[in-house]
């Protein structure tokens, strides 16, 4: 049987599975006995390329066919510090997982800047998880957390740019009808320092994300990079998700109870 | 008889015949894809498994009721011809709820695959397969009055069981002390007896009707929520999983629930009021068709006419409903507009040439008139609360951003404050219809006249039901063509028909209250009418009566007489005992049947949980879950819940009526009116603002789908479902059954009562 090797992001880990992506992805979300659910997102890693990185031998013993011939779902390679550790050319396909376990997988493509002068939020997703809005665009906010100039700094960073409506250009009375944040004044209020504030390019908005992202806020696609890469994954258009992948779509417009 | 009587019947039979022709046309276009007819079958299996059920119960619920009205009758205080009058009624409406419901089942994947061709095909097959709902209720409803019509004309003309000598001899004619004379047929005093026996006769098959409506409606109400909600709280809320997914268990159940609760349900309450509607007025016809020595059958015979004419026209209207190939949603509903009033135009055209040629004054046409403008205000009274285009349902979602807390006061607020437009405008058709009809000099024209309003009002039922049952079908489209993955554009469509249905949903649920507020008005004049009768046929409590108010006979006392007789005036403790009592039960029949809803949810949230843990593969698409096991979890638990609620709003005025006699009927019958009908639109409206607000924030608005809002928006909706869906339109029921037990039981109650 075939092994995978993936990269989650939440949490974060390195797990050897004998699972292909949808299929592992159904596993994260629902559990075994389907009691459970919940998002997920995580990297498909080739295997040949980290090769030297991975205990093989522990990965011959337990990615093993369980009783019965069922495949392996999951072992836990390392939880600590494993993104910073994996090289990015190593990074496949990324796999949004939504919480009743629909799969769609996002392959790398090129980031075009945006010219105009607008602010940003994002939310990062691993190593750390807070939301941050900032003057910064993708490109530079990367190298900003990652280049090692800042007091506070991680070696390689996964985020995502979140939609922001006319807060981005007018954070004291753009429309944010649309937005499904929480404290929306709290958000405004951040937005007119890095505005007015000369100097400031980042700003807090939540220190610790405990929860689910919603897809539908997503403004362009998701980033993983450090201070001399960055790697893009463009999020398809709404036009394309309701064409194209419509079960997924309709998944993740889905809204349950935590 | 009067030959134009024969218009009544062909009417009928061609409402059956065009239904049959919808029907025939509709099955000859294509379900679509095999997944899409899959599922199809799916639905259509459960929906006949729920029926089957259902009517092994109302079988065992109507055999109990024969025996008992044959052992009354044998007891000489029912009418011998009720234990068949009851069978028949019950036996149509459940005929037209068996092939509204077999029309909708099999229209659902035609319609979503005519959607993929265009708009307009979409809208045509749901549309016409919804008539043939319409037209086989009122077909069905005006046939079974026309031949116990025909029937009972025959019996009494021919003196078959002596009942002609009967009559003869009850008025004292000459001769009759002798035996039956052929000559009695033609005296004017024999006629008018005949007809106020023959109208009150027909009245009580009603009863049949309303209970085979309460069965539809509560039963239905409680399966399509516990459905939903089991639905909902399961898979969209617990495990995340969209509406009408196929991984779902519960979906299918979701989906039978739409027909069981809409078409079915809808369909029996209707189906009620028009032949409740009917009847009441032809025997509030019948007190008033001797004048001055000279009988005349037109006051009788002209609610059924105008239904008959109605039919026509309402076959006309729905020839009318058709759009354009590139039609937008909005011409889809302008063109069910031009239907609809269309054929209310032409039935006000026939009933003004009626007036012309003498059927009636110029007086009922403006009752007519009352009663049309009062359906079509309380339908827009409707629409406003509930619409999120304007300020109330905006308002619940503004609430949201609070919390569920405020969201559900908020809620409450508005359906208790939308009233007013519904509770006024039947205020001011009531006083109107009365008024116009000639009631401030004469109280018996006013009450045909507003017998006639109502009449009036559900005279073009025959397409209004088609716009209320292609709801369902346009939504059940929608879930098969989510399930069967049709494309993009597909959904678009079938999407803009369930808007549109929602849309007429709601309206119709304000006229379907409206016309059960006039017809349990007029039903419960009507009962005085069938205690008029039994007083006759209790010869001390008669003579009592005639000493008491110093009336010169039964048949020529005034309602002021039954009132100073039964003291129907509200210092009577026993009247006011039943105004409590009324008011009462159309609380606890409420909390009943949500917390009903509750129950049978909780089963079928159970099974999905079961399902998802034991049967591999149900999320990852790679096995089928036991749908039909969730359809009979929903069945068993909506038969198991409906039985006591139903059973006590047929006991309840029984037992008032030994107990506290006619006046305290009276107070029962009132109460349950006044309050049934404010409690059914606050039940209604909170109900359909909650799911519109939350529909609001889902189009972008206060932070949109994901949002708090939207969470405490879900919170309200899910509230709101049984409210709107199962305890307000079971309402309509109770209000009309109440009064029709009180009908058929009046014998009892006139006979029996302790006080």
């Amino acid at each position: 049987m075939k092994r995978y090797l993936y990269l989650s992001l939440s949490p974060e880990a390195l797990i050897s599975s004998m699972l292909p992506p949808e299929d592992f992805g159904i596993y994260v979300a629902t559990g075994t006995k389907k009691r459970t659910r919940g998002q997920a997102l995580f990297f498909e890693v080739n295997q040949e390329v980290v090769k030297d990185q991975l205990p093989l031998e522990y990965i011959e013993r337990r990615c093993v066919p369980q009783e019965g011939g069922r495949p392996k779902s999951s072992v836990y390679l390392s939880i600590y510090r494993v993104l910073e550790s994996i090289p990015l050319k190593a990074l496949q396909k990324l796999y949004l997982v939504t919480d009743d376990g629909r799969v769609l997988g996002l392959s790398q493509g090129n980031y075009v800047p945006s010219e105009k002068k607008e602010l940003h939020l994002y939310q990062e997703l691993c190593p750390v998880t807070p939301r941050i809005a900032s003057t910064l665009a993708p490109l530079e906010f990367v190298q900003s957390i990652t280049g090692g100039k800042e007091k506070v700094s991680v070696p390689r960073l996964a985020f995502v740019e979140l939609q922001m409506d006319d807060l981005a250009t007018d954070p004291e009375h753009g429309k944010a009808a649309n937005l499904p944040y929480q404290n929306i004044p709290h958000l405004r209020d951040c937005l007119l320092i890095l505005k007015n504030e000369e100097g400031k390019d980042k700003k807090t908005i939540i220190r610790f994300f405990n929860r689910d992202l919603f897809y539908r806020t997503i403004k362009n696609g998701f980033f993983v990079g450090d201070k001399d890469e960055l790697l893009y994954y463009p999020f398809p258009s709404i036009s394309e998700l309701e064409e194209k992948h419509y079960p997924w779509w309709r998944s993740a417009n889905t809204m349950g109870f935590h | 008889m009067n030959s134009i009587f024969w218009l009544i019947p062909i009417c009928s039979l061609l409402a059956l015949g065009f239904a049959f022709y919808f029907f025939k046309n509709m099955m000859k276009n294509s379900e679509g894809t095999p997944r899409m007819i899959e599922i199809a079958q799916y639905v259509r299996e459960g929906a006949m498994a729920y029926l089957k059920r259902q009517y092994s119960v109302v079988t065992l619920v109507f055999a109990v009721l024969f025996v008992l009205f044959v052992i009354l009758a044998f007891m000489g205080v029912q009418n011998p011809f009720v234990p068949i009058a009851f069978l028949t009624g019950g036996f149509f409406s459940g005929l037209s709820g068996f092939l509204g419901m077999k029309t909708a089942t099999f229209a659902s994947a035609r319609t979503a695959h005519g959607a993929s061709q265009s708009l307009n095909k979409g809208l045509q097959v749901a549309f016409r397969s919804g008539a043939v709902m319409g037209l086989v209720v009122v077909g069905f409803g005006l046939l079974d009055i026309a031949i116990w019509y025909w029937v009972l004309n025959y019996i009494y003309d021919s003196n078959i069981f002596g009942l002609g000598l009967k009559i003869a001899q009850g008025l004292g004619l000459s001769g009759a002390e002798v035996g039956w004379s052929d000559a009695f047929v033609g005296n004017a005093e024999w006629l008018h007896a005949k007809m106020v026996h023959i109208t009150t006769t027909m009245l009580t098959f009603g009863m049949g009707a309303s209970t085979q409506a309460l069965f539809a409606r509560v039963g239905g109400g409680i399966y399509t929520k516990a459905a939903d909600v089991g639905a909902d709280l399961v898979g969209k809320v617990e495990a995340g999983i969209p509406e009408d997914d196929p991984r779902n268990p519960a979906t299918i159940a979701d989906n039978v629930g739409d027909n069981v609760g809409d078409v079915a349900g809808m369909g029996a309450d209707l189906y009620e009021s028009y032949c409740g509607s009917i009847l009441a007025t032809a025997a509030l016809g019948a007190a008033i068709s001797l004048n001055h020595g000279v009988f005349d059958e037109k006051a009788i015979l002209a609610p059924m006419i105008v239904a008959a004419i109605g039919i026509v026209f309402s076959i006309v209207g729905i020839f009318m409903v058709r759009t354009k190939e590139t039609a937008t949603a909005k011409s889809l509903l302008n063109s069910l507009l031009i239907g609809t009033a269309g054929s209310s135009v032409l039935i006000l055209i026939a009933i003004a040439v009626m007036a012309y040629f003498g059927w009636f004054g110029w007086g009922i046409f403006g009752s007519v008139v009352a009663g049309l403008i009062a359906g079509i205000v309380i339908g827009q009274g409707t629409e406003y609360y509930t619409s999120d285009g304007y300020k109330p349902t905006r308002g619940i979602a503004h609430q949201a951003l609070q919390g569920p807390a405020t969201t559900i006061i908020e809620g409450m607020a508005v359906g208790m404050y939308s009233t007013w437009i519904p509770v006024v405008t039947i205020v001011m058709g009531i006083i109107a219809a009365y008024g116009f009809a000639g009631g401030f000099t004469d109280f018996s024209l006013g009450v045909y006249g507003i017998g006639f309003a109502a009449v009036g009002m559900l005279s073009t039922l025959g397409i209004t039901l088609a716009t209320d049952a292609f709801g369902p079908i346009a939504d059940n489209a929608g879930g098969n063509a989510e399930m069967a993955e049709l494309p993009k554009e597909v959904r678009e469509r079938t999407d803009a028909l369930d808007m549109l249905g929602n849309t007429t949903a709601a309206t119709g649920k304000g006229f379907a209250i409206g016309s059960a507020a006039l017809t349990a008005m007029a039903l419960l004049v009507a009962y005085m009418e069938e205690v008029r009768l039994w007083l006759g046929k209790v010869p001390e409590l008669g003579a009592k009566f005639l000493e008491v108010t110093g009336a010169t006979s039964l048949s020529t006392a005034t309602i002021d007489d039954f009132i100073n007789f039964y003291h129907l005036n509200l210092f009577n403790p026993l009247l006011i005992a039943g105004l409590f009592l009324g008011s009462m039960m159309a609380f606890v029949f409420c909390a009943m049947t949500m917390k009903a809803v509750g129950r049978a949810a909780g089963a079928m949230v159970d099974e999905v949980r079961r399902q998802f843990r034991e049967i591999p593969g149900i999320l990852e698409g790679t096995s089928i879950p036991e749908y039909a096991k969730c359809v009979e979890i929903s069945t068993k638990g909506a038969q198991r819940e409906m039985l006591v609620p139903s059973i006590l709003a047929i006991a309840v005025p029984v037992v008032v009526g030994l107990i506290f006699g006619v006046s305290g009927v009276v107070g029962l019958l009132m109460g349950a009116l006044v309050t049934g009908f404010a409690l059914a639109v606050m039940l209604n409206n909170s109900g359909g603002a909650w799911d519109n607000a939350k529909k609001y924030i889902e189009k972008g608005n206060y932070g949109g789908k994901g949002s708090d809002a939207h969470k405490a928006g879900v919170v309200g909706d899910t509230v709101g479902d049984p409210f709107k869906d199962t305890s307000g339109p079971s309402l309509n029921i109770l209000i009309k059954l109440m009064t029709m037990v009180s009908v058929v039981m009046s014998g009892v109650t006139v006979a029996f009562s302790l006080l």
